[in-house]
């Protein structure tokens, strides 16, 4: 089918969203508290549109396409609105994109960017909100919060850790850990799933806000995470050829396994490739004790050792423990390295264990 | 928590199809075994036992203000300060509690007998000055009055002070038994005419009703005025779920107080209304949501249920005719957005009273995901008429296209405040009189409630009260809830306890309203105080303007409108507190 | 594996991961999913709480997933061939399996049938500790609601009767037709990112690569054609068989990336069979205990530092990038292994796509995958053609096998029950926080915060019986060995039972735990054996 949106004719398919067709069609319409995982949440206002036939402002997010059916999204009525959110949600809390590990990702930086928000219309004097800084992977921080809603979603219904709540009401209303505690001393299993979804600075890892290295500055690899079964699909973000931090990978979420969500450990736990014990040179025994050596010294000893069994005793007196740990690639090499170089079937590996 | 309150929620839980809607109602009941407040871990038993995540469990604690994190005083003194309390110097009352008891609003004795507070509107509106202490009200305070109260609660005695609340009726359909001792039994509401509609209307089949109701053209009493007939035919048919019907009772629109007068003094005119109602849109379970505040009132409701049911009114094949029937009175706990309709399913779901994104609306996904219908009391109350004397005889009432009785709610600055009972379309100026009279020289009326534009005396002069006359003359009909202020009136503080009220009760869900109320209400604060500047009042109209119509539900613009009604209409007044 | 592969023809999982959310009702048994499968965990919450689809719960502990479970059945360890077959014995009782499934896709059921008179309610609830009525209800929610899924995790294979836990489980799920359907199946949840790939690729000793048995002459000359080698057609040695071999009939051993030093059972038995070997290599990132045995250690490269193909336990292929580039004089695991190859004449491929490309040749299952068509999203196997989309579930229409195999299965106790001395049963397993062996989370600085250390989950009532507070040093000791930890007093484990994390290697739950094996998948009995305790001292 197809809609048209500010003159232009676009292509949609049924179910969509006027917001998700736009966004295909590579129309901006600013949402913030939308997110693919979360789904639409009517709360931000950010993506109200105006649709010919329909009274008043409609949500983006949440009207399905029509065949036929003319949007606006340059109309005064839609800017002014944009410019309200704007303004309000600048002047609710203390966003500073000077000291933010959000800059340059941040989803409210780049709709104020967008739609020429040099300064705010005002300011409300307000209490700076202290950091929580309990949780030993993300920082949450208050006053950045927009009240959009993601992570309390997603918390909720697509982890369903069930940690954070909306807590309170009207302009006191929060994000709230179990009955308003420190995230570190809360229920939280440090998936991260909010800092995923947070579009401001409000939920950030601690470990790169520390090493002082912002997303915007990284560059992300998808990977396969090398702990459970799942195969969760990882965009590992790395500076420098270092490693940075871990996000789950959203693209075509729904046909990933991990559908866009990492576990504490899939999101923490890849520092151990930069421990400082990794082994970084082949070691041989000499007297007793493992010193380095080159790899044709290591090789050498690997196949005199390996062929004086075979040669001694038989091809199955040697056995190979290959890995659930390494690629398929490289199990079938060591698989034909035991069945064709050495010829026995001796090979296993920690499936049972 | 005890097995006996575990059994207690339990047994609560039983009644709804949703264990979790038995959240509310089990915070209740803990706070009121556990002096006054439920702390966390009380909290997190009753999250356990009724199984959501003590997170949300929080939520919910947190959302509603009737619910008590730390410890309160013995008797908790909560006086009603918004507009209609404010006109009839409900400041001097607060500020004579905080003499008397020697602390300050928010605070507790140190011999911990007494919490004060300051809460929004009670819908005494009638009979303010109103203080709730604990579960019950005490209402038309004076100092004379309130020096007795405290002297008893002094030593430990809830006195009973009686209260005379003015009301009056011409039509004699909402409230006929008004005046009428003992009204809310059974005998007595049958002695003067009741449930003569009920077996008539089983009589028929549920379509039949629905056209009848729908040919009277009855408006929806809540606010809105929309005919609650067709509302009834939007229904979502054969889904293979049950419907629900939903009482609005939550009436918490400052001015607003006519709701309580049917409930409280002639509730089986309710239930009798409900079960037509249920009957005609196929449901088999109603609810009463009704606000936390009155406690007392869902007492005499449940009570009136128990009648009926053990009268065959209610329950399984009611009068014999296969109808299988009930209805659950569910409280609230202190929230004005509740009274909005996918709020208050929300609430009655047991979650916090987030209006929901509309479509789908509650005809077609409401409670529980199923398909309901939300009507107001008044509108339900109307329906035995309607039933037993005809659509004609309901358009008799009243005038073209807004027919029928409706109760007036007039609070403020008039001699006899109170309800009174007229056809639509009857002048604000017999409805003045029949109050008594303005106290004074009439400065301003707000005719429907808080949230519609204020009249200025000039423009109140030849109103007629209608859905489409206010609608004509700028304003709106709303509730019909009246508030009438004399030249002693300052109008920049009635917009600021306005604007305060919506900042206090906005849900915080989205933008506009959240930020927008907290926004107007820093600026109305400053110019009130002296402190502000033209620009601010300027700004204050700009967000107005463009706040309405931009918001997740009504609320944006039901503070958006009259306030820009007030800054704009009385400028002059807000001009001069400027610096 | 052995279990699934007997009776259905396949062992992988047989249904997607994502089909748990259009299950209508869900049985989870020894798999604590939150913790070991967190992910996949949220998914099953999802289904749960969006969906509305029901869970039953199986597990000695009070695990987290209790909390979103319809009914718990708190079965004592190593009686889950009861427990499934007193839910079958319920089930055929009163009517609700699927008759005529059983009949079109089934064989066995006489023999089946007969086996399953032993298993009334009760004596089932004798055997399990179940009560009759939990049982009844279980098996009703579980027939009654529509599609069912069966998941479990090694606390169903890892007993000296695993292969008959799986065969259990898909009794269960043969008789309640819910094989070879969207959002039914029988599914392990596999432990480790590559298991899946390692046996696809042959990793065992009874086949080649995608399960073409050694002992199959065609199969061997095919391999031995492509490879122009000679090949053994005997069926090799596992693991667990390689170990205490060592020294004996087995020489040399050379291990990737692989810790039995810590992983398998029984460790000072396992230090000192790989003492008794003449040569042993080991490939690792990491100096792991088992490397610091080694004659010879060879660095390899980490996950990151990687392009390749990894399997997940849905049999979805998926292709892993590098995201940094190796420093130091390490190389590439799959170089390391040419290079060996190449001392002994044999040229293998330099790069993962073409070894691939050879995977591809030999394997019909993985014949239609390209690196270009997995870059983005995997593709599940069979996948036998470039045109194939992949297979979502398994078993529709035909099982592998043919018909499905309905197992008759004798009960056997754990082989190691409390006693005397021993008085309580000793469960392994894994946390939420760390992985395996450790070797990569107890070095993450975050993890290693989160849990320092290892610990024992005791139960109140047992704490008082001990005299041990939480907090406390304690002994735990078995036939095999003893630990010094940490008491962690929950209500998670029943009274009588202990659990222990197996991460910590100066701890080392598989100092204590039973080397006995499964008779047929040679599985060790992790999840059962008899201990006891004793306080050592205070936690300060």
């Amino acid at each position: 089918m197809q809609l048209t949106v500010d003159g232009r004719k676009i292509d949609a398919v049924a179910g969509q969203t006027v917001l998700e067709a736009a966004r295909a069609a590579g129309i901006y319409i600013p949402a913030l508290c939308y997110h693919p995982k979360t789904g639409k949440a009517g709360r931000c206002r950010a993506c109200v549109v105006e649709i010919e036939g329909m009274r008043g402002l409609k949500e983006a997010c949440a009207q399905e396409v029509r065949d036929g059916m003319v949007v606006h999204t340059d109309t005064d009525r839609v800017q002014q609105t944009r410019r309200l959110v704007v303004d309000l949600l600048l002047a609710e809390g203390h966003h500073n994109c000077i000291s933010c590990q959000a800059n340059g990702t941040c989803e409210l930086q780049e709709m104020a960017y967008r739609i020429g928000v040099e300064r705010p219309a005002f300011l409300i004097e307000t209490e700076p909100a202290p950091l929580d800084v309990s949780s030993e992977g993300i920082v949450r921080e208050a006053d950045k919060c927009i009240q959009c809603g993601r992570c309390v979603l997603a918390c909720q219904n697509h982890v369903v850790n069930e940690v954070l709540a909306f807590g309170y009401r009207g302009s006191h209303a929060a994000v709230v850990c179990d009955d308003d505690r420190p995230m570190g001393e809360s229920s939280c299993v440090l998936c991260g799933e909010c800092v995923q979804v947070c579009p401001v600075g409000a939920l950030v890892l601690k470990q790169p806000r520390e090493a002082k290295v912002r997303p915007s500055e990284t560059v992300a690899t998808k990977v396969t995470c090398p702990f459970c079964g799942v195969g969760c699909q990882i965009d590992l973000h790395t500076k420098d050829n270092r490693y940075v931090f871990a996000m789950a990978h959203e693209g075509q979420w729904l046909k990933q396994p991990n559908r866009g969500s990492l576990c504490v450990k899939g999101r923490f736990g890849l520092d151990f490739i930069d421990a400082p014990d990794r082994l970084r040179t082949p070691l041989v025994r000499k007297d007793g004790e493992l010193v380095e050596a080159s790899w044709d010294e290591a090789l050498d000893l690997v196949a005199a050792g390996l062929k004086q069994a075979k040669d001694k005793y038989g091809p199955d007196s040697v056995g190979f423990f290959t890995s659930a740990k390494v690629t398929n690639e490289e199990n079938y090499a060591l698989g034909r390295l035991a069945r064709a170089v050495i010829g026995t079937n001796n090979i296993d590996h920690c499936a049972r264990l | 928590m005890t097995p006996e309150l575990q059994e207690r929620i339990e047994q609560i839980a039983s009644r709804y199809p949703s264990r979790r809607s038995a959240l509310l109602p089990a915070l209740h009941l803990v706070q009121r075994e556990s002096n006054g407040y439920v702390d966390g871990a009380q909290l997190a038993a009753v999250a356990e036992l009724i199984g959501v995540p003590v997170s949300e469990a929080f939520g919910v604690q947190s959302y509603y203000t009737m619910f008590e994190r730390r410890p309160v005083g013995k008797f908790h003194l909560q006086v009603d300060t918004n507009i209609p309390a404010m006109l009839a110097g409900a400041e001097e009352i607060v500020a004579q509690l905080e003499r008397s008891l020697d602390i300050r609003v928010g605070e507790t004795t140190p011999d911990g007998l007494f919490t004060l507070s300051t809460v929004e509107c009670l819908a005494s509106c009638g009979t303010c000055p109103v203080i709730q202490v604990n579960d019950g009200y005490y209402e038309s305070m004076t100092p004379q009055r309130t020096d007795a109260l405290i002297a008893s609660l002094r030593r430990g005695v809830l006195p009973d002070l009686p209260v005379q609340a003015n009301f009056g009726s011409v039509c004699n359909v909402l409230l006929k038994r008004r005046g009428t001792p003992n009204a809310t039994s059974l005998a007595v509401y049958r002695q003067t005419g009741g449930y003569r509609a009920l077996p008539i209307a089983l009589a028929k089949k549920p379509a039949e009703i629905v056209a009848e109701v729908k040919a009277s053209n009855i408006r929806g009493r809540g606010g809105a005025g929309f005919p609650a007939g067709v509302k009834w035919s939007f229904l979502a048919k054969n889904t293979g779920k049950p419907t629900y019907l939903i009482c609005n009772a939550d009436e918490g629109e400052p001015g607003t107080f006519k709701d309580r007068q049917i409930m409280e003094y002639d509730p089986h005119l309710l239930i009798e209304g409900m079960t037509i109602a249920g009957y005609a849109i196929g449901a088999n379970l109603g609810f009463i949501y009704i606000r936390g505040e009155f406690a007392w009132i869902a007492a005499i409701l449940e009570k009136a249920i128990a009648e009926a049911r053990q009268a065959g009114m209610l329950g399984r094949d009611i009068l014999g005719r296969g109808f299988d029937y009930d209805l659950v009175v569910h409280v609230g706990a202190g929230a004005y957005v509740c009274g909005e309709e996918t709020a208050l399913i929300e609430s009655l779901e047991g979650k916090r009273g987030n209006p929901r994104l509309k479509p789908p609306f509650p005809a077609v996904v409401g409670l529980y995901g199923c398909p309901t219908i939300v009507n107001n009391v008044e509108t339900l109350a109307s329906v035995p008429f309607i039933v037993e004397h005809g659509a004609a005889a309901f358009m008799h009432i009243g005038t073209a296209n807004n027919f029928g009785p409706k109760i007036f709610g007039i609070s403020g600055h008039v001699r006899r405040p109170g309800t009174y009972e007229y056809p639509l379309g009857t002048p604000l100026a017999t409805l003045l009189d029949a109050a008594g009279g303005v106290d004074g020289r009439l400065k301003a009326v707000i005719v429907g409630g808080l949230s519609v534009p204020i009249l200025t005396a000039a423009e109140a002069e030849g109103l007629i009260m209608d859905y489409d006359s206010c609608l004509k003359s700028g304003t709106m009909l709303g509730s019909g809830g009246i508030m009438v202020m004399n030249e002693s009136t300052s109008i920049p503080r009635v917009a600021l306890r306005a604007i305060r009220f919506y900042a206090h009760e906005s849900c915080g869900q989205c933008t506009p309203c959240r930020q927008g109320s907290h926004t107007v209400a820093t600026l109305l604060d400053k110019v009130v105080a002296g402190r502000g500047t033209l620009a601010d009042l300027d700004l204050v109209v700009r967000l107005c303007r463009t706040i309405k119509g931009t918001t997740l539900c009504p609320t944006g613009e039901a503070f958006a409108t009259p306030i820009e009604a007030m800054v704009t209409k009385f400028r002059d007044e807000f001009a001069a507190l400027v610096r | 594996m052995a279990g699934l592969a007997t009776t259905l023809g396949s062992g992988a999982m047989t249904n997607s991961l994502e089909e748990v959310l259009e299950a209508k009702v869900i049985l989870v048994i020894g798999s604590n999913t939150t913790w070991n499968h967190p992910v996949f965990g949220s998914l099953l919450k999802q289904a749960v709480k969006l969906r509305g689809a029901k869970l039953i719960v199986c597990d000695p502990r009070r695990i987290d997933l209790v909390d979103f479970a319809d009914i718990w059945l708190q079965q004592r360890n190593g009686s889950d061939v009861a427990l499934l077959m007193g839910l079958q014995h319920i089930i055929l009782r009163e009517g609700w399996e699927a008759a005529q499934y059983i009949k079109e896709r089934t064989e066995g059921y006489d023999e089946y049938l007969k086996a399953l008179e032993f298993y009334t309610p009760a004596k089932v609830a004798e055997l399990t500790g179940v009560a009759p009525d939990d049982l009844l209800a279980a098996a009703k929610l579980f027939a009654t609601s529509g599609v069912g899924a069966l998941y479990y995790c090694m606390g169903i294979t890892q007993h000296s009767h695993g292969v008959d836990n799986v065969k259990a489980c898909v009794n269960l799920q043969l008789i309640t037709g819910n094989l070879g359907v969207a959002g039914g199946g029988v599914n392990p949840l596999r432990g480790q990112n590559n298991v899946q790939g390692a046996c696809d690729m042959g990793g065992l000793p009874n086949v080649f690569t995608g399960y073409q048995p050694v002992t199959n002459p065609a199969a061997v000359e095919k391999f031995s054609k492509y490879w122009r080698a000679p090949l053994s057609d005997k069926v090799g040695l596992t693991l667990t068989q390689m170990v205490p071999a060592a020294g004996d009939s087995i020489r040399a051993l050379y291990i990737l990336g692989e810790n039995p030093l810590v992983s398998d059972p029984n460790l000072h038995h396992v230090e000192e069979c790989l003492a008794k070997l003449d040569f042993l290599v080991v490939q690792d990132i990491f100096l792991t205990e088992t490397a610091k045995l080694a004659d010879v250690v060879l660095p390899g490269v980490s996950f990151a530092e990687k392009l390749g193909t990894i399997s997940n336990t849905e049999r979805r292929v998926q292709l892993t990038q590098p995201a940094i580039k190796p420093t130091g004089s390490v190389r590439q695991d799959y170089e390391i292994i040419a290079d060996v190859a190449a001392r002994f004449g044999h040229e293998f491929p330099r790069t993962p796509e073409a070894l691939f490309q050879e995977i591809r040749d030999l394997t019909p299952a993985y014949a239609g995958l390209t690196y270009e068509r997995i870059r983005e999203v995997g593709i599940q196997w069979p996948c036998p053609a470039v045109d194939h989309p992949g297979t979502r579930f398994l078993h529709s229409g035909k099982f592998a096998r043919g018909l499905a195999l309905l197992s008759p299965l004798a009960y056997r106790p754990p082989a190691e029950v409390p006693d005397g001395d021993f008085d309580l049963v000793l469960s392994t397993g894994r946390i939420l926080e760390h992985f395996h062996t450790g070797s990569m989370t107890r070095r993450s600085r975050l993890l290693d915060v989160l849990v320092e250390a290892g610990h024992v989950e005791l139960h109140p009532d047992d704490a008082t019986r001990y005299g041990v507070a939480d907090g406390d040093r304690v002994a735990v000791s078995t036939r095999r060995g003893r630990i010094e930890t940490t008491a962690l007093v929950t209500d998670r484990v029943a009274p009588g039972s202990i659990f222990v994390p197996f991460h910590f290697a100066e701890a080392a739950a598989n100092v204590l735990t039973n080397d006995v094996l499964d008779p047929v998948a040679k599985i060790p009995e992790y999840k059962v054996c008899a201990a006891s305790l004793e306080r050592v001292g205070s936690g300060r």
